[in-house]
């Protein structure tokens, strides 16, 4: 940016903390600018729900008819793997496991498929893997011919793009009830959000795919005189192989972190009704239990297709036959023994219920135990927590400071030693020509003093659209106008300012967090392979199920929903931290190094900003994960969008539902825009 | 569904269809099963009788909203435990349009409204009236509302009405959301672990009531039936309407399965032995089925006259 117009954007930031000074110097007398009028706000939910009966009286017995379609194979599906051995299919899955990527897997998964059989919880797991095995392949076909269309025209890209952009991030429990109308009740109507969940990374990898083809490739085609067809079929798609598959393998854990939510349509008697039902009663050892079993499934499958993406072609396999079908034979063969086998020997095919083993009551007592023991730790970790951070974000240090939390009041001479100190310190930045920096504590003085549920509302639009103007031009920063202009329309403003609150807090501390231990993990070998299972299971874990402990030790309320948050969105951050740091190129840090750096310049002045880019990506990552968890958060009582999601499902409210989830929506692709536009303003930077 | 088939099957086989329609269907019966225990208790009894009168039943897992969808269009039959006032507005328009049919009561006396431990009364004189809460607001705060008072209401997707009535009547109390019932459990039981301040919108036939005591915050006599959603002011405030307990079926259920309607008009589950069975599941740890199995070996003397009013109709 040139100097001029970069004086011009510092100019515009005064400006607007001056007039947000002024607003809020007069709020009583400027009561519309602090709250948004009710008289503007537009009936948009009573338009929504119009709008769905219109929908639902029209194509009501289509989509009944579809999902009457479906229930057949889903009930074969359902009843096969029901019929089947224990035993054998364990053997099949370890035999598949062994065949992609050899002994180590094998042995993993064969353990994990055993304590689904321990625990007791076979018929269950069985039920959740009838609805991945049916979700994903379906899955799968539609988002390759979504990603093909894309792929061959642009305007149906420029339909195509924005509504998966749409689709991942309006929570799905939004767009429950238009499933629950449209489609009816049971199982296949999980099946069926799940499908609509897992769809968008199938079709944007499809896409990326065959855009990636190199052209030689193509021109070499065209050369040998291919038809269109053969074009398509022996030259892009071979081409685009690997990311295809790695779509296929993401389309997989996105189906996997849906078990839980198409078990709250009902019908489906799995494991995420266990979850679901245990978690109701507040069981602990029980929901941990069956919530293990999901993560297990995830990890294995996750496993195998991520082996199967990165596996070499299969064009170079041997041609004798024995090598290449022996896995078919060894399966055929095994079938056909355990089948036999488990007729003679019935503990082969249902496992005894007197062998099962359930640590179920041994958790809860370890858990009472740490209750007892450690409540008044627990009790002033939550307390600081509440006082001098939440709150004062919340309400603003006006509201917060009192006797009773911060063990004395506000009076005006302190008040005044406030301004003067935060005065103080823009000047001094100022004076030092960082006025960014400047900017940056004057903004933060005055968001702690008055909190940021309590700011006028046009104060907020102006700082993030002028964010969004400074790193992305006119054009992000209207669009994001256009965002925040809805969330005030459809007057939900104050709840989306309290799920910014909450996941704000999150976010900061996550990735603070996060690239903290991303760092310690990038130079020390044994912190990286202590953390990596410990974010494989936080990342497939139902994060239902992590609220559980949560809440019985910290107890209903923002805290608590922090907490749930920060678990879930940290992984990102430290993942990302850990790979860019890990992958800066030797040589640099050679030349550091023997430029006599110490190991804080090394890391301050090399390694961070090189890493830059994908700092930022893991920032972009954790903020998603984040706004994702809001709606599970509102299960330990958050009073945000999230919340009004519930509402909306609870009355049959389509509209209320709709429009709180669109607003997460906004606020997710505002957030994720605006950092991915800055992540590519510091690339050329750092490279 | 079987009536669908028919007409799609046309007139050369309207007799046949007419009389599949009148006989009693082979179809197993399918009862949904929500969240809590003691819903699980009505529906298993309900089932286990139905098996008595000759009919297959299958237990169907069902979130409380969806299951009104299907119950509305035959995929299930019957919910022996509806609470009106926890349900949205599918149950209502299902009702209206003539594709649920209301039994009338179970039988259960629910009881609901904001329940606190003994120990509230002396931080708080004046309760149990309502008006008491609005000058001691402070001796319910707790850090994260303050200087508010805390108060854990149903969770978000059970409806919204203790904030409806909070933001009526004006009492500075911050409601809060309780996640689930297990959470609200184990909030009350460790507030009365500590002796920490609480109050709670609860509701009973509840097992937790046979454990532990709590008092219920009392209100203005209402003046007709009490209307949640508006109308309540400070000194008149009415609090909650008291919910009625029904008995529901699909509307086509009387016509599939006679005798199975006939004894489901019959039935009856109050307090006292809903209240009896929780215990024994919930605090005892035991399972359903031995719990149900032995409460039905033990009263046939109860529900012999049901069945045999069943069989009757047969």
């Amino acid at each position: 940016m040139s100097g001029i117009a970069a004086r011009r954007v510092h100019w515009a930031w005064f400006a607007l903390i001056g007039l947000t000074l002024a607003v809020l110097a007069a709020r009583d007398s400027l009561g519309a600018l602090m709250v948004f009028p009710e008289t503007w706000v537009l009936p948009m939910t009573a338009w929504f729900n119009a709008g769905m009966d219109v929908v639902v009286a029209q194509t009501g017995p289509f989509f009944r008819g579809i999902s009457r379609a479906l229930a057949v194979p889903m009930g074969w599906i359902r009843d096969l793997l029901q019929w089947m051995p224990w035993t054998l299919t364990l053997s099949l899955l370890t035999l598949a496991s062994y065949a992609v990527s050899g002994w180590k897997l094998a042995f993993f998964t064969a353990l994990a498929v055993f304590y689904m059989v321990v625990i007791g919880y076979w018929a269950e797991s069985m039920n959740s893997l009838a609805l991945v095995v049916m979700s994903v392949p379906m899955a799968v076909l539609l988002g390759f011919l979504v990603g093909t269309a894309a792929y061959y025209s642009a305007r149906a890209d420029r339909v195509i793009a924005p509504t998966m952009d749409v689709l991942q991030t309006i929570p799905v429990f939004a767009y429950l009830l238009p499933i629950l109308l449209l489609f009816g009740f049971g199982p296949v109507v999980g099946l069926i959000a799940s499908i609509l969940y897992a769809v968008p990374p199938m079709v944007r990898n499809t896409t990326l795919g065959l855009r990636r083809v190199n052209p030689e490739v193509i021109e070499a085609g065209m050369m040998a005189g291919a038809t269109p067809l053969q074009m398509f079929w022996r030259v892009r798609v071979p081409s685009a192989l690997r990311q295809i598959l790695l779509g296929i393998n993401q389309t997989m854990m996105a189906a996997f972190s849906m078990i839980i939510i198409a078990s709250i349509i009902g019908g489906t008697a799995d494991i995420g009704w266990e979850v679901l039902s245990t978690m109701r009663k507040a069981e602990f050892g029980e929901s941990i239990l069956a919530g293990i079993v999901i993560a297990l499934m995830a990890m294995v499958m996750d496993r195998m297709t991520a082996r199967a993406a990165n596996a070499s072609r299969a064009d170079d396999a041997p041609d004798d036959p024995w090598s290449r079908y022996r896995y078919w034979v060894i399966a055929v063969v095994m079938t056909v023994t355990i089948l036999v086998a488990s007729r003679l020997l019935p503990f082969l095919h249902t496992y005894p219920e007197t062998w099962e083993v359930y640590p179920a009551q041994m958790l809860n007592d370890w858990l009472t135990y740490v209750l007892v023991e450690f409540s008044d730790t627990i009790k002033s970790i939550k307390t600081v927590a509440l006082f001098y951070i939440m709150l004062p974000v919340k309400m603003g240090l006006e509201q917060t400071v009192s006797p009773f939390s911060w063990g004395f009041a506000l009076t005006p001479t302190l008040k005044t030693g406030y301004a003067v100190l935060a005065l103080a310190g823009a000047v001094w930045f100022g004076l030092r020509g960082r006025v960014g920096a400047a900017v940056l504590v004057a903004g933060l003085a005055i968001l702690l003093y008055f909190g940021l549920t309590r700011l006028p509302w046009p104060s907020i639009m102006g700082v993030v659209m002028l964010l969004a103007w400074q790193v992305g031009g006119s054009r992000l920063a209207l669009g994001t106008g256009a965002g925040m202009a809805f969330l005030l329309l459809a007057g939900v403003w104050p709840e989306a300012m309290l799920s910014v609150y909450l996941c704000g807090i999150a976010v900061v501390l996550s990735f603070t967090l996060g690239t903290m231990l991303g760092i310690l993990a990038s130079e020390n070998d044994t912190v990286s392979a202590i953390l990596r299972p410990i974010n494989d299971t936080l990342q497939t874990m139902p994060p239902f199920v992590l609220l559980i402990p949560f809440v019985m030790i910290f107890k209903l309320g923002d805290f608590t929903a922090l907490l749930a948050i920060i678990s879930y969105a940290i992984v990102p951050s430290i993942r990302y931290a850990e790979h860019g740091l890990r992958n800066i190129a030797p040589e640099v840090i050679e030349a550091a190094e023997a430029s006599g750096a110490t190991r804080l310049q090394m890391l301050w002045r090399v390694r961070l900003p090189l890493a830059a880019p994908q700092l930022m990506l893991g920032l972009n990552q954790t903020i998603m994960y984040g706004i994702a968890m809001l709606v599970i958060a509102a299960l330990v009582g958050t009073n945000g969008l999230g919340q009004r999601v519930y509402i909306g499902l609870s009355n049959g409210d389509f509209g209320t539902g709709m429009i709180a989830g669109i607003g997460m929506a906004i606020i997710a692709m505002i957030a994720d825009r605006i950092t991915q536009a800055y992540s590519r303003k510091v690339q050329p930077a750092a490279r | 569904m079987k009536k669908r088939f028919c007409i799609a099957a046309g007139t050369a086989l309207t007799m046949s269809c007419a009389l599949v329609a009148n006989a009693d269907s082979n179809d197993p019966i399918k009862i949904p099963i929500n969240e809590w225990t003691g819903q699980h208790i009505s529906a298993h009894i309900t089932g286990t009788l139905f098996q008595k009168a000759g009919y297959e039943v299958e237990y169907v897992t069902a979130g409380a909203v969806p299951q009104f969808i299907a119950l509305a269009n035959g995929e299930l039959h019957v919910q022996p435990e509806v609470w009106t006032n926890n349900v949205g507005e599918i149950y209502p328009k299902a009702v209206e349009s003539g594709d649920i049919l209301v039994l009338g009561q179970l039988g259960l006396q629910p009881q609901e409204g904001w329940i606190y431990p003994p120990y509230m009364e002396e931080m708080c004189p004046g309760l149990p009236a309502y008006e008491a809460l609005y000058d001691c607001a402070q001796s319910f705060a707790a850090a994260d509302t303050f200087p508010k008072g805390r108060l854990i209401t149903y969770p978000a997707d059970w409806g919204t009405r203790s904030r409806d009535v909070v933001a009526q009547i004006d009492i500075p109390f911050e409601p809060v959301a309780g996640g689930s019932e297990g959470a609200m459990i184990a909030e009350l039981k460790s507030a009365v672990a500590t002796g920490d301040p609480m109050i709670m919108m609860f509701w009973q036939p509840h097992w937790l009531f046979a454990e532990q005591e709590f008092n219920w915050v009392s209100w203005d006599p209402a003046d007709g039936e009490c209307v949640e959603e508006e109308g309540q002011s400070r000194g008149n405030a009415c609090g909650f309407q008291q919910a009625s307990i029904d008995k529901i079926a699909n509307i086509s259920f009387k016509e599939n399965y006679p005798a199975a309607f006939a004894l489901y008009e019959q039935i009856v589950i109050d307090n006292d032995m809903q209240n009896a069975l929780m215990l024994e599941i919930d605090q005892k740890g035991r399972d359903l089925e031995e719990v149900i199995a032995e409460w039905i070996d033990a009263n046939e003397a109860t529900w012999g006259p049901w069945v045999e009013a069943g069989m009757a109709a047969k």
